[in-house]
């Protein structure tokens, strides 16, 4: 952590992910009001006083309805990631102890998906499951699944012929003992570093798919939803769409810092 | 890199798109709802949907369906769009060129403006400009294309500022200057993320070649600095940039939906979308099947162009 | 046209000065001038043409294209009746059951065969063809039999009396098609088109532009004014917009609510905002609780706050409803009491029915278009104040389609306006109705309408209609909370644009423009 705060790079996103997470854990606590209650005498209003971020074509305080939606935003990367390097990782990790035919098969596949731009692939398999946050998450997840998987399990044929796994294969130890004890905890780095960058595409993938009517659904306080929602009224309030899009680039980028810092961290050769 | 390795990969990228088109068949058939339905819409009477339903064939046994579009496919024939009343190739390939020619101007732009800045980046290392074009370059890489488009939306497209057309097409023959005005925004809306990604990969692989021995040398003999950039460092820095490229347009492919749906620019992320709301499966087929088609080629040509500028890098 | 006239009157008088300087030198202008020849108009839309087949067709943009090219038997006027078209005149028997249609002599299908009994027969028989998709099938299918009296001379029998058949045959997607084109494949019909309007078929491009030309034959003399039409697809709104402010269009065939004010203040354009009876409205499942109790739909109904959702939905461009289907500009429309907002008397009566605590309920909402969202989302906040606790599910709307429209339990309808009474409660509300959604059967309304058709007495219709609505507001069906109208705006230099309420005849062979 001392080693993260030390560049630059780590202290922005360092304060730029506390202000996200404060936002997640506070922000429907602080909302000045219910994100869903309309002002019907103030529409379309930019920030003022008594609405700090102004309001949108209902007359929603816009600050309220940013608030509300950052637990969902946060929550969706995380969820959305944790879920596809999860399954990638084991996956990745199995075929690399394994190897052999298993390997080469599995990595076929993974390849194959691999062969599809991401944002297709996305869009194809939440169509398919009919749009919906939970959809959309499931979808980023799947989507991040095969670039982990070999991630992991370049990860684990690297360190397969170090030392102290042969020492382990020597002492006759399970192979299930072998990679719990010897493999995991070494390519636990590289894939933490990888999941934290992951987190902002999958922040913005999960916009993304909000704004083109994918993800989640109205009157839902996601992000990328609101600024779809907003687009009609932009030229007359600028704010509706500027609040929550600031919000999505912030939050991204929030972790993109800190995957670079963390990541400098964990491999000294790196930094610059 | 033998012919060998190349041949398997062409052949598996055969095999994922069969796959590909078999997958997006069966999820498209299983699904509730067909494109008669959406054709009919609120005058989908029950019989009506039943004879469109045959009309379109909707009602064969789905494997009939499957084989007799890819029979067409390998004859060449890509079918009749279910929902436009025209044959798909003539839809997709229209929309394919309106789409290649954003793509273009987002990349000449992109390679324009990154280059240099990248370049700038790595000679005034640890200087405030180097630190702003890293914080531009963090911005760039952390807005989605929404975002982007919308903010460049607003400051430039009001209908008080009405600087640049909030959105449409002119096809580049009929009018250049008008193509040029409608692509500024959606190409600066691609290109974004693509300046932030190059610029910081010609930055690294800048900074590595300064350091190198031979322009060390090079400086020592006397030549002038300029010199030394042009001649020396820059075409070994940039080598590698140009993979980066390759690979970033599997990434423009991806883009490129979301922005021709914003800028209402009629190109193949704009008519995927209208397919796949309106269930027009073979021309959702036709767009998959090219978009994976291009990614998976670029991919093999970055793959190819890496192996040859790097020496190191060995493919079996 | 004089109804329109009055109507263009109305409304100026309603709205703000803005349009009214614009507009008002124009209706003037258009009683005086005698109309100019020439002149290509050029009309915008943002959705596609994506197909011209009279049978099926739907798209906002199609129904003035077919509106062009082909005639009916009859068609709508601005009045809402039936006039003459392909037909000069028609007789019933005193029963409704059977009508005879004369037909205009003289007149040309565009590739010059001429237009005889023959093509109403075929064009019927396809309308009423099981394997045919017909989007007309469902407002005809009382007919039982079509015969040839002469060449210029049709019968048609009915299965049950149907005093309102002539205003069906308007029906826009009942239009002629000639006998030869249907004996071809009927696929051809999506992109070829011979029809016997006033305009002939040039180009069809469903990615950029359909192009329309003067009928030299056309059955009116003098008329269409125009030389040609060309429908402009846009692809976005914005764009439409701003091509049609600089002039560079004629007309801008749908305008949004969001822009209306803007383009409406803009010179040298005139706005017209058209009371139309399109409507959204709450879909309640009868069979099932709580929607089988009266009044728990009552209490929705006065939890629903209408003057709020008219202002933001529909920036005011629109009327309440009160939980009738049927619009004031309908015949034998009745007036309906305004319904009050009233949370306290809803969460009252929700007490009564034996839901002291209130109901929760999952609202659903397709997304297209953005107004069903739009309505459930307003509704919940209104509503929540009445002791409804609804949880809105919006779905893309081919899912909608698919598994919710006609099943499900609670959902947000969105109709446009029918001719007449018999047409709108036919579309809904009787028991075999062509969109039963609710499953209110109710034997005495069925009798009512059934009534009406077999009636052809005009008193004794109003009469019986006034029953029927009343029972509709007695029972609330539907929660009904607003009438859209429709919006459209053209140059000042375009004379006689104008959109039925309807919006499915435009008349265009009345259009001309005078440009120097």
């Amino acid at each position: 952590m001392r080693d993260i705060l030390r560049s630059p790079t780590g202290i922005a996103g360092t304060v730029l992910l506390l202000i996200v997470f404060g936002a997640a854990l506070f922000g429907p606590w602080i909302a000045p009001y219910d994100p869903q209650a309309f002002h019907a005498t103030a529409r379309l209003q930019g920030p003022s006083w008594r609405y700090l971020a102004g309001t949108d074509q209902y007359g929603r305080d816009l600050l309220s309805r940013l608030l509300n939606g950052a637990p969902a935003t946060v929550l969706f990367g995380l969820g959305a990631t944790v879920l596809g390097v999860g399954a990638g990782a084991i996956i990745g990790v199995s075929a690399g102890v394994a190897g052999g035919r298993t390997d080469t098969i599995v990595m076929r596949i993974l390849d194959g998906i691999l062969a599809m731009p991401e944002l297709l692939f996305t869009l194809l398999i939440v169509t398919f499951l009919g749009g919906g946050l939970g959809q959309a998450l499931l979808a980023v997840a799947v989507t991040f699944m095969p670039g982990m998987a070999r991630i992991a399990r370049s990860a684990v044929l690297s360190v397969r012929t170090r030392e102290y796994v042969l020492a382990a294969q020597a002492r006759g130890e399970s192979r299930l003992w072998i990679v719990g004890r010897e493999v995991l905890p070494n390519v636990l780095g590289p894939i933490i570093v990888e999941a934290t960058i992951r987190v902002s595409f999958a922040i913005m993938i999960g916009a993304t798919l909000g704004f083109l009517g994918l993800g989640a659904q109205p009157p839902s306080t996601e992000w990328g939803l609101m600024v779809a929602e907003a687009r009609q009224y932009m030229f007359r309030n600028p704010w509706c769409v500027i609040g929550p899009g600031v919000a999505v680039a912030m939050t991204a980028m929030g972790f993109n810092l800190f995957g670079d810092a963390l990541r400098d961290a964990f491999d000294p050769r790196r930094k610059r | 890199m033998s012919l060998a390795y190349l041949l398997r990969r062409l052949g598996s990228i055969v095999l994922v798109l069969a796959i590909v088109t078999l997958a997006v068949f069966i999820l498209t058939a299983v699904l509730p709802g067909n494109a008669a339905l959406m054709i009919l819409g609120q005058n989908a009477s029950a019989d009506s949907l039943a004879a469109l339903t045959a009309q379109l064939g909707l009602n064969r046994p789905l494997p009939v369906q499957y084989l007799s579009w890819v029979w067409g496919v390998l004859h060449g024939n890509l079918g009749m769009s279910l929902r436009l009343s025209l044959p798909v190739s003539q839809v997709v390939g229209e929309a394919f060129w309106n789409s290649l020619a954003l793509a273009v101007t987002a990349l000449v732009a992109v390679t324009a403006v990154a280059i240099p800045l990248g370049v700038v980046a790595a000679l005034a290392r640890g200087t405030v400009v180097d630190l702003l074009i890293g914080l531009f370059s963090y911005v760039g890489t952390s807005m989605p294309e929404f975002v982007t488009a919308t903010l460049l939306l607003v400051l430039f497209a009001s209908p008080g500022a009405q600087m640049l057309p909030a959105g449409g097409f002119v096809a580049p023959g009929e009018n250049l200057l008008g193509f040029l005005d409608h692509a500024i925004l959606p190409a600066a809306t691609l290109g974004l993320i693509l300046v932030a990604h190059i610029s910081r990969q010609v930055r690294s692989e800048m900074s590595e070649v300064l350091s190198a021995d031979y322009i060390r040398a090079a400086r020592l003999k006397g030549l002038r600095e300029g010199r030394v950039i042009r001649r020396h460092a820059l075409p070994n820095a940039l080598a590698p940039a140009v993979a980066v490229i390759a690979l970033d347009v599997g990434y423009l492919l991806g883009g490129i939906i979301v922005v021709e749906e914003i800028f209402a620019w009629p190109g193949l992320g704009r008519l995927l979308i209208y397919a796949l709301q309106n269930r027009d499966l073979p021309v959702i087929q036709a767009i998959t099947l090219l978009l994976a088609t291009v990614y998976a080629l670029t991919n093999l040509a970055a793959d190819i162009a890496i192996a040859i500028l790097d020496p190191r890098v060995r493919y079996a | 046209m004089t109804y329109l006239m009055l109507k263009r009157r109305h409304v100026l008088m309603g709205l703000a000065a803005l349009s009214a300087a614009s507009a008002l030198p124009r209706s003037a202008f258009a009683q005086g001038a005698a109309p100019k020849k020439g002149g290509t108009l050029r009309i915008s839309h943002s959705t596609r043409i994506a197909s011209l087949n009279v049978l099926t067709l739907s798209g906002p943009a199609e129904y003035p294209c077919i509106d062009m090219i082909y005639s009916g038997l009859t068609r709508i006027g601005a009045d809402n009746k039936a006039h003459p078209d392909l037909a000069t005149g028609w007789e019933a028997s005193a029963d409704a059951r059977e009508f005879t249609f004369h037909l205009r002599p003289g007149v040309t299908f565009h590739d010059g065969t001429p237009f005889t009994a023959d093509d109403v027969i075929a064009t019927y028989q396809a309308i009423l063809n099981p394997k045919i998709p017909a989007a007309a099938r469902s407002v005809l299918n009382m007919i039982d039999k079509i015969e040839v009296v002469d060449p210029l001379t049709v019968k048609f029998t009915l299965k049950t009396p149907f005093a309102d058949l002539p205003v069906s045959t308007a029906h826009a997607n009942a239009r002629i098609i000639s006998k030869a084109a249907l004996a071809g494949p009927i696929g051809n019909l999506e992109t070829r088109a011979n029809g016997t309007g006033p305009f002939k078929l040039e180009t069809y491009d469903s990615a950029r532009m359909v192009r329309l030309v003067r009928n030299e034959k056309y059955y009116v003399p003098g008329k269409p004014h125009l030389d040609a039409v060309e429908m402009m697809l846009f692809p976005d709104l914005a764009a439409e917009t701003a091509n049609f402010l600089s002039g560079s269009t004629d007309v801008m065939m749908t305008v949004q609510q969001a822009d209306y004010q803007r383009i409406a203040g803009e010179a040298g354009v005139h706005a017209e905002r058209v009371p139309s009876g399109r409507f959204a409205c709450v879909v309640m499942r009868q069979d099932q609780k709580p929607w089988n109790d009266v009044r728990v739909r009552k209490a929705l109904s006065m939890a629903t706050d209408r003057d709020l959702l008219v202002e933001v939905i529909l920036e005011g461009l629109g009327r309440p409803a009160y939980d009738s289907l049927v619009p004031p500009e309908l015949q034998f429309a009745t007036e309906k009491p305004a319904i009050a907002y009233d949370p306290e008397g809803a969460r009252k009566l929700l007490a009564e029915a034996g839901y002291p605590n209130g109901i929760k309920a999952t609202l659903v909402a397709s997304d297209r278009p953005a107004i069903r969202a739009q309505t459930a989302i307003a509704l919940k906040q209104t509503a929540a104040a009445g002791g409804f606790d609804l949880d809105i599910q919006t779905m893309p709307h081919d899912t909608y389609l698919a598994s919710v429209w006609m099943k499900g339990p609670f959902y947000i309808g969105y109709w446009g306006m029918q001719p007449t009474i018999d047409a709108t409660y036919n579309l809904l509300l009787t028991s075999d109705a062509s969109y039963e959604d609710t499953n209110w059967k109710n034997k005495d309304f069925d009798k009512l309408i059934d009534e009406g058709r077999s009636t052809v007495e005009e008193s004794k219709r109003a009469e019986i209609y006034k029953k029927a609505q009343d029972l509709e507001l007695a029972e609330t069906p539907y929660v009904v909370p607003f009438f859209e109208d429709v919006l459209t705006a053209s140059r000042a230099t375009t004379h006689d644009w104008s959109v039925s309420p309807m919006d499915r005849y435009f008349h265009v062979e009345d259009v001309w423009l005078d440009k120097a």
